[in-house]
């Protein structure tokens, strides 16, 4: 009985007792649910040391589970979203229906992710990856509408990950007859070179659908989107680095052996930085905050998929960062937009308008999110764009950086987009009411901001978990290499201090906002009614702020590749297989007689073979 | 003692800044109007302007965002110039030019235009978010062959920092004529940087009433001239260090910037405005497949 099993069990315990407690009363429910995760987490951090292990017996298989510092870096990311997600979820959810069943299955799928990233062997990898995507499956329909066709996009594309996964770890124990993940990187090389390679691929397919990598990214928009914004904090922010955890794996483990090396990283690394660019370029044209975010988070994640695929020293600290970073800001995004929804009662950008003075905290946060999503310092946001691009730049991949710059430059429209559109603009009488979010949403948003500035200007502390994690996976030690407490290095010792720039930003702004602040009260608020329009003042009940086709000229320049949608592939396939079904029901056509026609056509021709082999 | 310096050199390295670039936006003023028959304002207006600017009252506002736009516009205006070396050898000014690479610049340069942008939005003019829509559909325009001639320079000689290109533009020569078509691509890129004809969709006197800005008046104003015109001389600096070897003094500094100041300049005089996607495409078209060509030759050289 060590901690691990204590972690996990605190986990299912509580995600069974969060269940039956709905029962009894909300209130009950809302702490079992919060107290499962805040001691979950307490008792991890303040326990949990790495290197230790620790076995389960489920009648007959065993399952051996452990921690080192790779996992202990993904169970920041989880347990932290977690304890933030938690306390933002008791208000965000209250007065829904079903809410047991809700949050057991967040519990479950956190429960979950910690398996996964204590999973010493592959057995019990893919239940615990089994149980995460069933719970958040469960999740995604939770909210009904339109969920069917979305739930069964996404578990038929995890289906899909998970059959190549099972395929993979049947093929490592026929070679190896062990289940074993330490055995699996010690054994790859002996393995015949083409089990090798199709492991490697079946596994990378497998991770590539939770990492939303094209062309398995279809699922991705309309699951974050569709489910509560309080979960998808986690979906998008912590769940879909399990698949960036798994890539790390394999790249590491696995496909640095393969003789074909260079070409699998190149591709993955190229369609990594497609699925960011094409992303991007459809998050611009979203008229849904929420379907905004969840294209963002499929561009995000490319980024770290590429990082993943390059797997040099640097672009793994680049991709281990962005993960941690994209967890933070994307998490927080998804939550600002659920403060907005629950307060404003709507998500579509070309209703909302102007609630910056109704609800500032929710847009303080926001703003710094954007700032560390579009990766501009001095926020951390930048820390692993800047590692990136000078790890593509020195590795030689000179027009994959293009790519990537491309669709982060292009990033910076979306960015503007759902800030101005939510937050300013002019004011509309229909959201004069709307009222700042409840403390326990707000606090948990505005500590992330926080933690966003803070680590921007020492990223170290960060980094210093990521070299841990390196270092198990193999890697030499990074510090004082590529990075100090405060400074970022690159292959050719060029520097960037990250404490001088945030000290710089905030000097000169102080210093002209002292400027703009002199005598400030003198000035008087004016209504964003009253501006100069070419002598016209909008009426009361008209709004003139720009919504609809707000990148228009955009898509003009750039609308021959907006030619190419891979979901419209799919859908056509979707619609080819229905057309083939539809056409096998002719056979099957439930008439009694034209099955008996069937029997006796095939008894004919079972007879006239029978004869030919038998008389022959 | 130290830090007394730095800081006291920081402060001198603005005001130069401020009073070149003004001055350069006067000359243009002047130029314009010459151009167009007219006699035009002396080259100080804009001194004046900018004084009396900044010396009035702020009576309203718009909220807190439009409120402190100059200032994160002042970020990478100010913030920028101190992370550029502004003359070679060091001894003069060298700020904070060994804390920061080109890459990071890059990103930096854009913290100001965002919180502009969010300035412009809180003052509910439509007018400034069309514009703001325009001006970044155009940045994503012009950065890709400017990314492409800077990335061409890194790889042609291994390094990001600004320092190390100027060190080593005294052993090479100019890399406008080691890697002429990155400076081709990096030129045509700066046309859209200077957003000045045809490339001034932003602002669009025409038909966006001056767009982002047109809610600033007063103390805004004058700080968002000051700071247009102190990022002026950052960017045109910027260009002299990576192409021209970075200037030896300030007479050398002013020569070389202000010629490169006339390229934008007298291109806009003779030309009409573009439509927005008409701008994106001209980026996308000769300047970036100089931009590639030039990432190809320094792969090959």
């Amino acid at each position: 009985m060590n901690i691990i099993h204590i972690t996990l069990g605190i986990l299912l315990g509580g995600a069974i007792l969060t269940y039956f407690a709905n029962k009894i009363s909300g209130v009950v429910r809302d702490l079992m649910f919060i107290s499962t995760i805040v001691v979950a987490a307490a008792l991890f951090f303040i326990k949990m040391t790495p290197d230790t292990v620790a076995v389960f017996n489920l009648g007959g298989i065993t399952l051996s589970l452990g921690m080192n510092h790779l996992g202990l870096l993904f169970s920041i990311i989880i347990l932290g979203l977690a304890v933030l997600a938690g306390f933002y979820s008791l208000p965000y959810m209250k007065g829904k229906d079903n809410l047991g069943f809700f949050y057991m299955n967040y519990l479950l799928s956190i429960f979950g992710m910690m398996g996964i990233v204590m999973s010493k062997d592959l057995v019990s990898f893919f239940i615990f990856w089994e149980i995460m995507t069933w719970s958040s499956y469960l999740i995604v329909v939770y909210n009904g509408n339109k969920a069917n066709k979305i739930g069964i996009k996404y578990i038929l594309f995890s289906a899909l990950g998970a059959y190549s996964m099972l395929m993979a770890i049947v093929m490592v124990y026929s070679q190896l007859h062990s289940f074993s993940i330490a055995d699996l990187s010690a054994g790859f090389t002996t393995m015949p070179a083409s089990y090798q390679i199709t492991i490697a691929l079946l596994l990378i397919t497998g991770f590539a659908v939770k990492a939303a990598m094209m062309p398995l990214h279809v699922w991705a928009p309309d699951a974050y989107s569709n489910a509560p914004m309080s979960y998808t904090a986690m979906f998008s922010g912590a769940l879909s680095k399990m698949g960036v955890y798994g890539l790390v794996i394999v790249f590491v483990t696995m496909v640095s052996h393969l003789p074909q090396n260079f070409w699998v990283r190149e591709t993955i690394a190229w369609l990594g930085a497609i699925t960011a660019g094409m992303a991007t370029i459809y998050a611009i044209f979203q008229d849904d905050a929420k379907k905004l975010l969840a294209y963002s988070s499929v561009a995000q994640l490319g980024y770290i998929i590429t990082g993943v695929a390059i797997g040099t020293e640097i672009s793994m600290i680049a991709a281990l960062m962005l993960s941690i970073v994209h967890g933070m800001f994307k998490a927080n995004f998804f939550m600002v937009v659920g403060a907005v929804e629950r307060q404003a009662g709507t998500t579509d950008l070309t209703v909302l308008t102007g609630l910056i003075r109704k609800m500032p905290w929710t847009f303080f946060s926001a703003l710094m999110s954007a700032i560390a999503l579009a990766g501009i310092p001095p926020l951390v946001g930048y820390v692993g764009k800047w590692m990136l691009y000078e790890s593509l730049i020195s590795n030689g991949n000179y027009i994959l950086v293009i790519v990537i710059f491309f669709a982060s430059t292009a990033g910076f429209l979306y960015v503007f987009k759902i800030l101005y559109s939510i937050f300013l603009g002019q004011e509309e009488p229909e959201f004069e009411n709307v009222k700042e979010a409840p403390a326990l949403m707000v606090i948990p948003m505005v500590i992330i901001a926080l933690l966003l500035g803070f680590f921007g200007a020492f990223p170290g502390y960060l980094l210093k978990y990521i070299d841990n994690a390196l270092v198990v996976m193999g890697y030499p030690v990074s510090q004082g290499k590529w990075w100090e407490m405060t400074t970022l290095f690159n292959a050719w010792g060029n520097k960037v201090s990250t404490d001088l720039i945030m000290y710089t930003t905030i000097t000169v702004f102080v210093t002209i906002a002292i400027v703009l602040f002199y005598r400030w009260k003198n000035g008087r608020y004016v209504s964003t009614k009253d501006i100069s329009l070419s002598g016209e003042m909008p009426k009361e009940d008209e709004n003139y702020s720009f919504k609809l086709d707000f990148y228009k000229p955009f898509e003009r320049a750039i609308s021959p590749l907006l030619r190419y949608k891979i979901s419209k592939y799919y859908n056509e396939f979707a619609d080819g297989m229905e057309a083939f079904f539809d056409w096998t029901r002719r056979i099957y056509n439930g008439n009694a007689q034209t099955y008996a026609i069937y029997v006796i056509t095939f008894l004919v021709i079972l007879l006239l073979i029978a004869n030919n082999i038998f008389t022959v | 003692m130290d830090f007394l310096i730095k800081t006291l050199g920081a402060i001198a390295t603005i005001i130069v800044a401020f009073i070149v670039g003004m001055l350069y936006m006067g000359i243009n003023r002047k130029i314009t109007a010459r151009v167009q028959n007219r006699v035009g304002p002396p080259v100080w207006q804009n001194y004046i302007d900018a004084l009396k600017l900044v010396s009035k009252k702020t009576s309203v506002h718009h909220g807190v965002m439009q409120h402190l736009a100059p200032a994160f516009l002042m970020i990478s205006s100010m913030g920028t110039l101190l992370f550029i070396p502004i003359l070679r050898g060091q001894s003069w000014f060298p700020n904070l030019s060994y804390h920061g690479d080109l890459i990071f610049i890059l990103y930096f340069m854009v913290l100001g235009s965002l919180g502009m942008a969010l300035g412009a939005g809180q003052t509910g003019n439509p007018n400034a978010a069309i514009g703001i829509t325009r001006g970044l559909s155009q940045m994503v325009g012009f950065e890709i062959p400017w990314v492409m001639a800077l990335v061409a320079m890194m790889i042609q000689y291994h390094t990001t920092s600004i320092s190390d290109l100027m060190a080593i533009q005294q052993q090479h020569g100019w890399l406008m004529f080691q890697n002429p078509l990155a400076f081709l691509a990096a030129i045509l890129a700066m046309l859209g940087m200077f957003r000045y004809s045809p490339f001034d969709i932003v602002g669009a006197p025409a038909e966006l009433a001056s767009g982002p800005i047109s809610e600033f008046g007063g103390k805004y104003l004058g700080l968002m001239m000051s700071s247009g015109s102190i990022f002026a001389f950052t960017k045109l600096t910027l260009y002299v260090d990576l192409f021209m070897g970075g200037a030896s003094n300030i007479v050398v500094l002013l020569i070389e910037t202000f010629t490169l100041y006339l390229i934008p300049m007298l291109y806009g005089l003779v030309s009409p405005r573009y439509r927005t996607e008409q701008a994106i495409r001209y980026f996308w078209g000769w300047p970036t497949v100089l931009g590639l060509a030039a990432l190809v030759y320094s792969v090959v050289i």
